[in-house]
C-alpha cells in the first residue's frame, strides 16, 4: 500500500482532529452537541480575513487577535444564546446549537457575500517537502504539528490546572461540583470559548487549501463530528485517535476501492464501529444512575 | 332595524361586487396589465448557494435599464425576486406564491438543476415561459421553456476539439462533478475522443461537497495526463489545483464558462489560476462591445454598491436579453402564446452572449462558445473566435 495515501490520511487527519476535539470539549462538560462549532470556526477565519485583508494587519497580530475573538465568540454564544433557554432539556440545547448555527451562517454571508474568497496566509498551501516519490505539504505539517501540541497543551490543561479539573468535575456532576464552590457556569462558558478556539485553529488551518466561504466547514465539521462518534464523544484522545483513523480510511478508500464513494466512507466506518462498540473506541461505556 | 337590514343588504353587495369585479381587473394575460409586465426568478440570495444571487441582481440592473429607457412599448418589467435558498422546496412555494400571487408572465434564469425540476411540470402546467438558466441536457425540454446556455456536452466537445487539434493534448483526462452538470462534461469529452478513435485516460467523480481531495489528485496524476478538463463548481477547482501544485503535478487544466470567471479565480487559487484555458459563453468584461460597456455603466448606477460586475452578473442580464427582445418584436400584444412565437423565430440574436437562436424544435439556444486563457492579473485573453458544436 503506498505510504503516500497514509501520509495523506494523517494530514488530513489532523484538521479532522482539531474539529473533533473542539466537539468533544463542549459534550464533555454539558452533553451538548454543538453543530455551530463549524460555523463558529468559520466566522473566526472571516475575522482573520477581516483583519489581514481589509485592515491590513500583520500575521503575528491577526492571528492571535482571531482567538482572542473567537474566545470571546464562544463565550458569548453560551452566555447570550443557550444560557437564555429556561430549564432546557440537552436535546432542545442541541436544537438552539443549529439555530446559532443558521444565524452565523446567515451574518457571514450578509456582511461578506457568499462569493468565495482566498485568506492569506504565511505559508503557501502548495509549498511541498519532497522526499522521494512521497510528498507532504508545509501547510500539511503545519497542521499536524499544531494539532499534536494543541492535542498535549489540552491534555497538560485537564489534567494538571485547577480550571482543567473544575472542568472534569462539572461534567462528572454538575450538583455536586457547584456544592463544592465551582461556579459551573462559568466553567461551561470557559469551555465554550475554550472550543471555539480550537475550531478556529482549525478553521485558520483549513482556509488556505481551500477557499473561505461561508460553507467551508461543512465537510470538516461532518467528517470531526463522525471522528468524535468514532472515538468515543467524551474522549479526548479518542476523538484525535477517530479523526486520523476517518482520515485514513477515507483516504485508502478512495485510492483503492472507490473514489465515488470516498465520502460516504466514514459514515459507515461509525455504524460498524458504534455496532461493536456503542460508547466509541475510548470513552468508557457511561451508565447514568436514576 | 330596517336601517340594519339595508346595511346588511348593501354591505353583501358590495362584497359581491367586490368578488365579481376581481376577474374582470385582472388582465387575461396573467403578468401582464396596460402599464407593467411581471417578470419572476428563483435565486439563492441567501444560503449556500448564495453566490448565484448575483445573476438575479445582474438580471434587475437589466430591467431598470430597460425601464429607465421608457420601458417596452409602454410597459414597465417589474422583476420579482424570490430567494429559495437553493432548496428545491422552497422553489416549488416560491413559483407557486409569484405565480398565484401577483402573477408573473415569465421567468428567467432560475438557479439550481434539482429545483428547476422540481417546479418544471408546474411551470408546464401554467403555461409559464422560462428563458432558463438550465440546461437542455438536464432538464427535459417543453413548448414553453427556452435554453440559452450552450449544452454541456457540446461545450465539453468543443474544449476537447480545441485541445486535441489546437493545443496537441492526447492525453485527456477528466475530472468532474458527480452529477448531471459534470457528467454532460464527462460525455461531451468522450464523444469528441470517440471522433480521433481515443478515450479519456482517467475520469474521476468529486462530490460537490468534498474538501480533501488529495487522492483524486493522486489518481490524475498517475494517469499522467497532457491535459485535465474539469467540469466542477469554484471551491472545488481551486482545492484540486492547490493539491495538485503541491503534488508537482501541472498539466494544462481546462474548465468550462462556469468557471469563467478569472478575476474570482485567480484571487481564491493564489495565482494559481494563471495559464488555466477555459471555454466562455458570454463576452469577456473588458471586451469593447459596446453593450458590455452600457451594461457595466447600468451596473455602476443600478448595481449594488461595492458588487463586482462578475460572470454571474452578466449571465442575469444574458438571460433576459432574449425575453426583452421577444417583447419588443410583439409590440402591445404581449400573450403567452405571442412571444413563444417570437421567440422561436429569434435567429442569430446576439446580446452579450454567444448568438442564440430559437425554433419550435430546437430550444437550445446558443450554440457556440470560444476559448480563453487566464492570465496572471485576473484577466483573460482570447484565443479563439466564438466555435460552433460540429455534432
Amino acid at each position: 500500500m503506498s505510504f503516500q495515501v497514509i501520509i495523506s490520511g494523517i494530514a488530513v487527519g489532523s484538521a479532522y482532529a482539531l474539529v473533533a476535539l473542539a466537539m468533544v470539549i463542549v459534550y464533555k462538560t454539558s452533553e451538548v452537541l454543538n453543530f455551530a462549532q463549524g460555523e463558529m470556526a468559520m466566522f473566526s477565519a472571516y475575522f482573520a480575513f477581516m483583519l489581514l485583508s481589509v485592515f491590513g494587519w500583520p500575521f503575528w497580530a491577526a492571528f492571535p487577535a482571531t482567538l482572542v475573538f473567537a474566545f470571546l465568540l464562544g463565550m458569548g454564544s453560551e452566555f447570550l444564546f443557550l444560557r437564555r433557554a429556561k430549564n432546557p432539556t440537552i436535546l432542545g440545547l442541541i436544537i438552539m446549537t443549529l439555530s446559532l448555527e443558521m444565524i452565523i451562517f446567515g451574518l457571514v454571508s450578509w456582511k461578506w457575500g457568499s462569493e468565495p474568497q482566498g485568506l492569506p496566509f504565511p505559508i503557501d498551501s502548495y509549498d511541498t517537502f519532497t522526499l522521494g516519490t512521497l510528498f507532504v505539504s508545509k501547510l500539511e505539517v503545519l497542521t499536524c504539528v499544531t494539532a499534536v501540541v494543541l492535542m498535549f497543551l489540552l491534555f497538560l490543561f485537564f489534567r494538571y490546572t485547577k480550571v482543567g479539573i473544575a472542568v472534569k468535575a462539572t461534567q462528572l456532576n454538575n450538583n455536586t461540583a457547584r456544592l463544592m464552590g465551582i461556579r459551573t457556569s462559568r466553567i461551561l462558558m470557559g469551555t465554550w470559548g475554550l472550543a471555539s478556539v480550537v475550531g478556529a485553529v482549525a478553521g485558520l488551518l483549513i482556509t488556505p487549501a481551500s477557499t473561505l466561504d461561508p460553507y467551508m466547514m461543512w465537510d470538516p465539521l461532518l467528517k470531526g463530528f463522525s471522528a468524535a462518534v468514532l472515538g468515543g464523544m467524551t474522549s479526548l484522545p479518542g476523538a484525535a485517535v477517530g479523526a486520523y483513523i476517518v482520515g485514513i480510511v477515507e483516504n485508502v478508500f478512495g485510492s483503492y476501492v472507490s473514489i465515488e464513494f470516498k465520502s460516504v466512507v466514514a459514515f459507515a466506518l461509525i455504524v460498524i464501529v458504534l455496532c461493536v462498540k456503542p460508547s466509541g473506541l475510548l470513552a468508557r461505556h457511561y451508565v447514568k444512575k436514576v | 332595524m330596517r336601517k340594519k337590514n339595508l346595511w346588511t343588504v348593501g354591505l353583501m353587495g358590495a362584497l359581491t361586487l367586490f368578488i365579481m369585479g376581481v376577474p374582470a381587473w385582472a388582465a387575461d394575460v396573467p403578468g401582464v396589465t396596460d402599464n407593467e409586465i411581471r417578470v419572476g426568478q428563483w435565486a439563492a440570495m441567501t444560503g449556500p448557494a448564495a453566490a448565484w444571487g448575483a445573476v438575479a441582481r445582474g438580471a434587475d440592473v437589466y430591467f431598470k435599464m430597460i425601464n429607465d429607457e421608457g420601458g417596452i412599448h409602454g410597459r414597465k418589467i417589474k422583476h420579482i425576486v424570490y430567494d429559495h435558498q437553493y432548496n428545491p422546496a422552497k422553489t416549488v412555494a416560491g413559483v407557486k406564491e409569484l405565480v398565484e400571487g401577483p402573477g408573473v408572465f415569465a421567468f428567467v434564469a432560475g438557479d439550481c438543476t434539482a429545483c428547476a425540476l422540481a417546479v418544471r411540470d408546474y411551470m408546464i402546467d401554467k403555461k409559464m415561459i422560462w428563458i432558463a438558466l438550465g440546461n437542455a441536457w438536464s432538464i427535459k425540454p417543453d413548448k414553453h421553456f427556452f435554453f440559452v446556455y450552450p449544452n454541456y456536452v457540446d461545450e465539453a466537445a468543443i474544449q476537447t476539439k480545441y485541445a486535441w487539434e489546437q493545443m496537441g493534448k492526447k492525453k485527456i483526462a477528466v475530472f468532474y462533478q458527480n452529477d448531471d452538470y459534470g457528467k454532460g462534461g464527462l460525455k461531451g469529452v468522450e464523444r469528441q475522443l470517440a471522433k480521433y478513435n481515443a478515450k479519456v485516460v482517467a475520469e474521476i467523480p468529486v462530490e460537490a461537497q468534498d474538501r480533501d481531495l488529495k487522492s483524486h489528485a493522486m489518481k490524475l496524476k498517475e494517469a499522467n495526463p497532457d491535459a485535465v478538463i474539469m467540469w466542477v463548481n469554484p471551491t472545488t477547482a481551486v482545492i484540486i489545483r492547490k493539491t495538485a501544485a503541491a503534488m508537482k503535478f501541472a498539466p494544462t487544466w481546462i474548465v468550462p464558462s462556469t468557471l469563467g470567471d478569472p478575476e474570482l479565480m485567480n484571487k481564491v487559487s493564489d495565482g494559481l489560476w494563471e495559464g488555466t484555458v477555459f471555454s466562455m459563453m458570454a463576452e469577456l468584461p473588458d471586451s469593447d462591445l459596446p453593450l458590455m460597456k452600457k451594461y457595466q455603466e447600468a451596473f455602476k448606477k443600478y448595481g449594488p454598491a461595492g458588487e463586482r460586475f462578475s460572470l454571474f452578473t452578466m449571465a442575469g442580464i444574458g438571460f433576459s436579453e432574449p425575453l426583452v427582445e421577444a417583447l419588443k418584436r410583439c409590440g402591445r400584444e404581449v400573450t403567452t402564446e405571442r412571444v413563444i412565437q417570437e421567440l422561436d423565430k429569434m435567429k442569430d440574436f446576439k446580446g452579450i452572449f454567444g448568438r442564440i437562436t430559437f425554433t419550435p424544435d430546437d430550444r437550445q439556444g446558443q450554440k457556440e462558445v470560444f476559448m480563453c486563457e487566464a492570465l496572471k492579473d485576473g484577466k483573460a485573453k482570447k484565443l479563439t473566435d466564438w466555435i460552433t458544436v460540429d455534432k
